[in-house]
């Protein structure tokens, strides 16, 4: 299956973020960002492709900012 | 017979290096330089690696005899490591520090990424609040079930389980005790610890 990440601004954002999308019964999984994607530090959360509508819905009405989806 | 070295219009640090070869091999050298530079390089090579000096100009070089002065250093004992490396977790959160920091984010992205990621410890084991990383609910126990599929050995001090009362809860690896922790430990190439 392949998979698509969202990245966040900041850790705490992606921990909200987390909670949130669970909670909604998206499976998500907290991963490092992948290398090719920055070099920095941080971290993001993995989905499977075929939920990124759900996502994104679910994020914006929970609030919580995105900066960017990507495939990996 | 002294090994001769003609170092003259060689680049620095060829001289060097030249001679730092021909003293493994010989206890007599000449290198021949020609500027002041190189003499100085190689002097300190070869003071270095027990040998004596004395430098002659004659005809626009400088001839330096090296003289091995004492006996080569037996070599100090050397054992190449070998044996398994065995990853020792002793707390479920990763550093000292922030708990959700240490538990949320460190401890699962590290988990990740050695499932990702390789060469790969042999044995992982848990113990104290690690244990609590192996049993129902862990965020990371399909990470270490994947590497336990990989061929990687998860154990689990089962005293501690039994303290924090999760024996029943074992998702991943086996349930060992202090004899086997111990033992592995004592076997180990590498030791990799937080």
């Amino acid at each position: 299956m392949p998979h698509s990440v969202v990245l966040f601004y900041s850790a705490s954002g992606a921990l909200r973020a987390e909670k949130l999308l669970k909670g909604e019964g998206i499976g998500v999984k907290l991963i490092p960002i992948p290398r090719h994607l920055g070099s920095d530090c941080g971290i993001c959360l993995r989905f499977d492709d075929s939920e990124e509508t759900r996502v994104r819905k679910a994020l914006e009405e929970g609030g919580v900012e995105i900066m960017r989806i990507c495939e990996i | 017979m002294a090994k001769v070295i003609d170092a003259r219009g060689l680049a620095c640090p060829q001289p060097v290096v030249l001679t730092s070869k021909a003293l493994v091999e010989a206890d007599e050298v000449i290198t021949i330089v020609d500027n002041e530079a190189a003499k100085e390089n190689v002097s300190r090579v070869a003071t270095s690696r027990g040998f004596q000096v004395s430098a002659e100009e004659r005809e626009g070089a400088i001839y330096l005899h090296l003289t091995r002065a004492v006996a080569e250093p037996r070599k100090a004992s050397f054992t190449p490591i070998s044996g398994p490396t065995v990853l020792l977790v002793a707390s479920d959160s990763l550093g000292w520090g922030d708990e959700e920091l240490g538990k949320s984010i460190l401890m699962r992205s590290f988990i990740h990424t050695l499932s990702e990621v390789g060469p790969k410890p042999n044995k992982i084991i848990f113990i104290n609040s690690g244990v609590k990383l192996v049993v129902k609910g862990s965020e990371v126990v399909t990470d270490l079930r994947h590497l336990e599929r990989q061929g990687i050995e998860i154990l689990a001090c089962g005293t501690c389980l039994g303290y924090y009362e999760l024996k029943e809860f074992v998702e991943a690896g086996q349930v060992s005790n202090m004899y086997t922790i111990v033992e592995e430990l004592l076997q180990a190439g590498k030791i990799i610890s937080f």
